[in-house]
């Protein structure tokens, strides 16, 4: 989709416009308005044919802000993808507003890579959106918010890519968007990973034929700080292992590189817009298969950090691979605060559902921040419990832990969350646990259907709150 | 109980002595000197011998010390000055079990103060609870053999006073942990009601509403999960009206505070029947009232100056030719129409009846309920916290401060509209069940549809805490009494009338 800023738009045949409650619609749509009983009532819409135009009225309520205008767009383009180029009129909207309003709009255009090609007609064809705007300072807002929908684009189709193109290799292969935006990819591929002790990483990655890679992505800013690390789980396909799952769903399998996916689209996102905050990301990208070399239920792993891990099922794969590549970044990358990652349990959604991810971590500022940024971007989170009845639950008869509890209908989010806090010390660290929330069943008026790209927009968000002002930090 | 009894701190001729003993170079602690020197320095030799340091949750056991003693047990309460009300309870709690072969024995808790003196005996009492009732060949050797327990005070009288209440409070939690213990084939919702019209004698006023009275209320959703089951259903309505001293409370009087229970004396899950594995676990599904219970039998015992009723509704959920099927639509008492997609899904029908019930009679001040509801909270949470729900952060941040202090963990879970729409029905009000995922939420929203007009209202999930698989410090394994002192602290720490 691309996005053109201009005082009119010519060629579009479709406009939406934004209408507060009670708020005055244009004369030539007010019948038409009053017939349909429409008077600006948030999440509703009124069309109208006018002038050889449609135009599509769209209730803002009482007092329209950042995220009605988010909604707002989001609903213009689930009523209209069907056009090819439609246009939004943000006219009167201050620059934040109308770039509220075009961010909804793209993010809610998003369709996955592969209906791109198809000939299928109820296919979306929208292909050009045109904001109408004047006010000073829009081409600035829409800059930063352009590149939160591009990092949020390259999350998206990352997860919706299915497994044989996405393998470890095949994620890194699509990160050449970072690198022309100025971002630093260094990768340790199997040796190295080997030689560095990432033993945990390793293990879950030895039964594939596409070998296992840690990925570090740094952005260097403008600061004289530590940087902020994001490290996100990246199992591009997970089968179980020898634990192997039902084939019942399998195939969604494929969406559990959504953690790694949002921790790159982050690192696209601060680059475009060129946050002046020293970021890095950590991905840990193995397909966890089954095959002659697998790890399998009883063996016992030496992780990164010295840490003895015995295996009890080696479909807790997430927690071993981000086990070394947290250690690993706190050692390595000495950082001011690490957030991870993970589409890491069934628990969380179980406990949650599909509405929030679940938020644990060892520092209750940060928690409070990241929770905050979630809020404000619409990425809820809710605050789950560290407490040290999960940690007991892992005691280990021959290692220094357990991946996992034994036995079923645990409360596997929180112990897997207890087990994650064994690798960063006293790191202020927030653990997202991001299963239920990386993609959506069916689309509606504020959403696509599929891929969700959590993360981005709550992570770019932090980091523009939290760490991009030295005195705050 | 045990019997408990407070003395002066002096040491005792015979029997077992307990010592409480701070952490720290050299250790310290009431009568440890005393007792040291009487036995010839024996004691602190064990002390050194097997490294004991005083670590809080530590002991130490000499048997046969000298000076007439069976036994000198040495219990860490951790660094000077840091015990709390709930570690003293913690160190009493684990006393009980190194005394099983001993028949009486005296806590030495003179250089703590009189109210961590007391909660030293609370943990005691609690922890030496068992459910005895139904075991008829045990031999008497086999049985913990400790009747009676002296704590050592500085100042015995004061500490006998705070026991007073406390009390009340473990035979409130022994009531409810019996009921919950209870099989269902003798606890059945009529006799569940009959052991509540027996509270009577504690001065709480207790109503019994049967089938007949429930039906012509119009308590559609109640009924319809206690159809399938030959054991009648009952709703019982006990008032404490602690204000006024027992007597009916003014009109002008400022309204209670309420509680409600969810008391399924056996749920098999009726028509859609649970797994054979684990179901004799579903005699606890009445934990929620038993709770309720057990709060309202402390409140009166200790005749808290407050106004509070506590309501349960008793049903037991079975399949039988006239149980309730998946897809029968039945009229709450509210008026709202359910569809019941999945007759497992019980409580949260028995709980809409009683819970509108509650508001419209007594229009309280606040509306607590308890709960087994969920599997899914045990998924979320397991056997660490409850499950809280609420529409009143307040009220919430209340409960959740109390339950640091009593050990009764709860954390807050969230309610929000996106899990509400899960409740849509195509052809009545609602449904039952909004699927496995995020279940302890949507049940809690499917509740808070039975509450009327934002009422401030807390929910508790206790599916993970009613029943403990492993002993710990203040609670023998088996029925927990969860909810039992976490509200009896509430109604203490912020709705008396001092």
């Amino acid at each position: 989709m691309k996005l053109r800023i201009g005082s009119s738009a010519p060629s579009a045949v479709a406009v939406a416009l934004p209408v507060p409650l009670g708020g005055a619609v244009p004369h030539a749509a007010a019948p038409a308005a009053k017939v349909a009983h429409f008077n600006g009532q948030a999440g509703t819409c009124c069309e109208v044919r006018t002038g050889g135009r449609l135009l599509l009225l769209i209730g803002v309520g009482p007092s329209p802000h950042d995220a009605t205008y988010r909604a707002a767009g989001a609903m213009a383009v689930a009523r209209l993808s069907h056009l090819k180029r439609i246009a939004l009129d943000a006219t009167g909207l201050f620059a934040p507003q109308a770039a509220a309003f075009a961010l909804g709009a793209m993010l809610r255009g998003w369709t996955p890579p592969q209906n791109r090609r198809t000939a299928d007609p109820d296919a979306p064809k929208l292909t050009h959106v045109d904001l109408i705007s004047e006010i000073p300072g829009i081409e600035a807002a829409w800059g930063d918010a352009e590149a939160v929908w591009r990092g949020s684009e390259l999350a998206r189709d990352l997860v919706a890519l299915p497994a044989d193109v996405i393998t470890p290799d095949g994620f890194i292969e699509r990160l050449e968007p970072l690198r022309k935006a100025g971002v630093s990819i260094t990768v340790l591929k199997r040796r190295d990973v080997q030689r560095e002790g990432l033993g945990a990483l390793l293990a879950v990655g030895q039964g594939s034929a596409h070998r296992p890679r840690l990925v570090l992505l740094q952005w260097e800013g403008a600061m004289e700080a530590k940087p902020v690390v994001f490290v996100g789980k990246g199992i591009t396909f997970d089968t179980g292992g020898i634990c192997i799952k039902p084939a019942d769903k399998m195939w969604e399998m494929r969406a559990d590189m959504a953690g790694a996916a949002a921790c790159a689209g982050t690192m696209l996102s601060l680059a475009l817009r060129r946050s002046p905050a020293p970021a890095c990301a950590v991905l840990a990208l193995a397909e966890n298969a089954i095959g002659a070399e697998s790890y399998r239920p009883g063996d016992v792993l030496t992780s990164f950090s010295g840490k003895t891990i015995e295996i009890i099922d080696t479909d807790a794969e997430g927690r071993l691979v981000l086990a070394d590549a947290l250690a690993w970044a706190v050692k390595r990358l000495r950082p001011a605060a690490v957030i991870d990652l993970a589409t890491l349990t069934g628990s969380i959604v179980v406990a949650l559902g599909h509405e929030m991810a679940g938020l644990f971590g060892n520092d209750p500022a940060l928690a409070a921040h990241v929770a905050a940024a979630g809020e404000a971007v619409g990425e809820w989170v809710w605050r789950m419990p560290m407490a040290a009845g999960y940690r007991a639950a892992l005691a280990s008869d021959i290692a220094d832990l357990m991946n996992c509890a034994k036995g079923r209908g645990q409360p596997d989010a929180c112990q897997a969350a207890a087990f994650l806090s064994e690798f960063v010390g006293e790191t202020p660290w927030v653990h997202l646990d991001i299963a239920g929330v990386e993609s959506r069943e069916a689309a509606d008026d504020a959403h696509a259907a599929g891929a969700t790209g959590f993360g981005v927009r709550l992570l770019d968000r932090l980091v523009a709150a939290r760490f991009e002002d030295l005195h705050r930090a | 109980m045990l019997d408990i009894g407070f003395a002066k701190s002096a040491l005792p001729k015979s029997g077992a002595l307990v010592l409480l003993l701070e952490e720290g170079e050299p250790l310290a602690g009431n009568l440890l000197s005393a007792v040291d020197e009487a036995t010839g320095g024996a004691v602190l030799r064990a002390l050194t011998a097997a490294e004991f340091k005083g670590r809080a949750g530590s002991n130490c056991v000499i048997l046969a010390p000298g000076a007439g003693l069976s036994r000198v047990i040495a219990i860490g309460i951790g660094k000077p000055d840091s015990l709390t009300q709930r570690g003293a309870e913690e160190a009493g709690g684990n006393v009980v079990p190194l005394l099983a072969r001993e028949t009486h024995a005296a806590i030495a808790a003179g250089g703590v103060s009189a109210e961590l003196a007391a909660a030293v005996a609370m943990g005691a009492a609690l922890r030496a609870y068992r459910f005895d009732r139904y075991r008829t060949k045990e031999k008497a050797e086999d049985k913990p053999r400790l009747s009676k327990l002296a704590i050592l005070a500085a100042q015995p009288v004061k500490a006998r006073e705070a026991w007073a209440p406390l009390k009340a409070t473990v035979e409130g939690v022994f009531l409810s942990r019996d009921l919950v213990s209870e099989p269902a084939n003798i606890l059945t919702p009529a006799e569940m009601a009959d052991r509540c019209v027996a509270l009577e004698k504690l001065g709480l006023k207790v109503e019994v509403l049967g089938p007949k009275e429930m039906t012509k209320l119009g308590f559609g959703a109640l009924m319809g999960v206690a159809m399938g089951s030959a054991n009648e259903p009952r709703m019982v309505v006990m008032h404490w009206n602690g204000v006024s001293g027992g007597k009916k409370p003014a009109k002008s009087a400022a309204p209670p505070i309420a509680f409600i229970g969810k008391g399924v004396t056996f749920d098999t899950g009726g028509i859609s029947i649970k797994p054979a594995a684990g179901m004799e676990d579903m005699k606890w599904d009445m934990a929620g009232a038993g709770a309720v219970v057990g709060l309202m039998a402390t409140l009166a015992g200790r005749k808290a100056k407050v106004d509070a009723v506590g309501l349960v509704g008793l049903v037991e959920n079975m399949p039988s030719g006239t149980a309730q099927r998946p897809g029968d639509v039945v009229t709450s008492y509210s008026g709202q129409t359910i569809e019941v997609l999945n007759t497992d899904a019980e409580g949260r029908l028995v709980l809409a009846d009683v819970i509108h019930y509650c508001q419209e009679q007594f229009n309280p001040r606040f509306m607590i309920d308890l709960a087994t509801l969920t599997g899914a909270i045990i998924v979320a949470l397991g056997q660490e916290y409850a499950g809280l729900f609420s529409n009143d952060d307040a009220l919430a941040a209340q409960i959740a401060s109390v339950a640091e202090e009593t050990g009764e963990k709860t954390w807050r879970m969230p309610l929000a509209d996106a899990y509400d729409r899960g409740l849509k029905s195509d052809i009545a009000d609602m449904k039952n069940i909004a699927g496995r995922y995020g279940g302890a939420i949507t049940a809690a929203q499917f509740i808070q549809r039975f509450v009327q007009g934002g009422k401030p209202w807390v929910h508790l999930d206790i599916a993970g805490m009613a029943w403990s698989s492993k002993d710990t410090a203040t609670t023998p394994k088996g029925a927990t009494a969860f909810g039992v002192r976490l509200l009896d602290r509430l109604v203490s720490a912020h709705y008396e009338n001092s």
